[in-house]
């Protein structure tokens, strides 16, 4: 009887792997609309030691998700949701961005909705946890820095190959930043707020990126950005004309090089931002008012430079990664945010995966003004990272 | 508004420019055309990231996220077109 039920058994299981076989080579054909979600995630623990004061915390998950939706093989529309535990132990969630393109054709995409500004490469293509060799982003880069992150308009790109080279291009026209005068944060009177869902104005900023890479191996790219426009509020008669021009140039180099057995990958990008010069107030004790002005001029830069062995012969120190970056960041004199700060990091990273990152950092900051520091003083903070970043 | 004028200033200098470098870019010899899906995945994924490994996703999932990263990196289609043909000849 044994026999028998293993043997009608075996047939069965031989019939079902069978169908499903005939179900997966015949039966499967993949729809032509796709749904996906990548993303990232990282996690880590931090010490910091503020002119010798410590303090240490393990950070809990962020959870980053892109949602991808390919309804044809000329549209596509993407949307990344940010998971932050905030520092009073809350979940915030960000909006990062979320738009729809359409492929025009072979040399022309055109996008519209909330998206990645081209404004330099860090904030498009550098910054996910993942992808960024460092534990955090270079100075006056990411939230709250002078760079901006996104915009919410129509943008047109491509790439064109011109013999062994490439032509990369971006436009865009997007409502664009908005002109913080103080009213309500009287510390950050004159900066730039960049995520501006709705127009504070009728004039729109217009922007561009102009990219090339030289060498047929894409080894080398050059780029230069530009973005401008009006940020004042419309109704505000002091604020109404206020205008804002931001530059930057980037640079990256990547490639295998034999003669240090190894990829040697070389980042760096300068921000330029002014903007029109404009009368603010700061409220003084007896609650009157007295009016100041500065020259509206910031900028911030960085310099990365990372090596990985990957032709050494052994399969653990091919994993291995170094890595180091200069960065700076100045604000305005006389503004509430003055500063001028510098920063080294240093790390060692071991790639578990293509994707998956074990990352220890050093970093050393230098600042004086900004947030936190009295006026003429200079503080040093010196941090340890240890974080993990995986992307999916 | 002097920012304005600034901005214009620099697009009058920017088209010049950008005409330029096509100029002098189309006087090389043409070598993009000729290269493999292979070669191309190997030098423009690790531009910002580490080549991804081709068995990490289906045919189907290496469109979605050829035409993804077209778009992000800003790819030629060829580029792309390539690409994604290596990626789902090697999963």
């Amino acid at each position: 009887m044994k026999v028998r039920i293993i043997v009608v058994l075996a047939l069965l299981s031989c019939y079902t792997v069978a169908w499903a076989q005939e179900e997966t080579t015949q039966g499967y054909k993949p729809s032509s609309t796709q749904f996906m979600i990548r993303g990232y995630a990282h996690a880590g623990f931090e010490y910091q030691a503020v002119d010798g004061d410590a303090r240490s915390t393990f950070l809990g998950s962020s959870f980053v998700p892109i949602f991808i939706f390919k309804p044809s093989d000329r549209l596509l529309f993407e949307a990344e949701l940010g998971f932050f535990y905030n520092s009073r132990n809350e979940v915030e969630v960000s909006f990062e961005y979320a738009d729809v393109s359409y492929i025009v054709n072979d040399y022309i995409i055109l996008r519209m909705g909330k998206f990645m500004l081209p404004f330099g490469t860090f904030t498009e293509r550098l910054h996910p946890a993942w992808i960024n060799r460092l534990s955090n982003a270079p100075l006056g880069f990411g939230h709250g820095g002078i760079a901006p992150a996104a915009g919410t308009g129509v943008e047109v790109r491509g790439a064109i190959p011109v013999g062994s080279a490439k032509l990369l291009y971006y436009v865009y026209a997007v409502n664009g930043p908005r002109l913080n005068t103080g009213v309500d944060e009287p510390e950050e009177a004159g900066q730039l707020m960049f995520e501006n869902l709705i127009d504070n104005n009728n004039n729109k900023a217009f922007g561009g990126r102009l990219g090339l890479l030289p060498f047929s191996n894409s080894s080398l790219e050059l780029g230069a950005s530009v973005y401008g426009g009006t940020v004042g509020d419309r109704n505000d008669s002091l604020y109404s004309n206020v205008g804002a021009l931001l530059y930057a140039f980037d640079l990256s180099y990547v490639r295998q090089l034999s003669a240090v057995r190894g990829i040697l990958d070389i980042k760096a990008q300068y921000n330029i931002n002014n903007v029109d010069q404009a009368t603010y107030f700061e409220e003084e004790l007896d609650g009157s008012f007295t009016p100041y002005t500065f020259n509206n001029s910031s900028n911030a830069s960085f310099a990365q430079l990372s090596y990985r062995p990957t032709m050494a012969g052994n399969d653990i120190v091919k994993n291995f990664e170094l890595v180091g970056r200069y960065s700076n960041f100045q604000a305005p004199e006389g503004a509430e945010w003055e500063q001028q700060s510098t920063q080294w990091s240093f790390g060692i990273n071991y790639w578990l995966s293509w994707r998956t990152v074990f990352k220890v950092n050093y970093q050393s900051t230098v600042q004086q003004g900004g947030h936190g520091v009295p006026a003429g003083e200079t503080v040093t903070t010196n941090g340890l990272f240890v974080h993990w970043a995986m992307g999916f | 508004m002097t920012e304005m004028k600034n901005l214009k200033t620099i697009l009058v200098f920017a088209l010049p420019l950008a005409v330029g470098l096509f100029l002098a870019a189309s006087c090389v010899s043409t070598k993009v055309a000729m290269k493999s899906g292979a070669q191309l995945w190997g030098e423009n994924c690790v531009r910002c990231h580490n080549t991804p490994s081709p068995a990490a996703y289906n045919d189907t999932d290496w469109e979605t996220i050829g035409l993804h990263m077209r778009i992000r990196a800003n790819l030629t289609a060829e580029e792309t077109r390539k690409i994604v043909e290596f990626l789902q000849s090697a999963n």
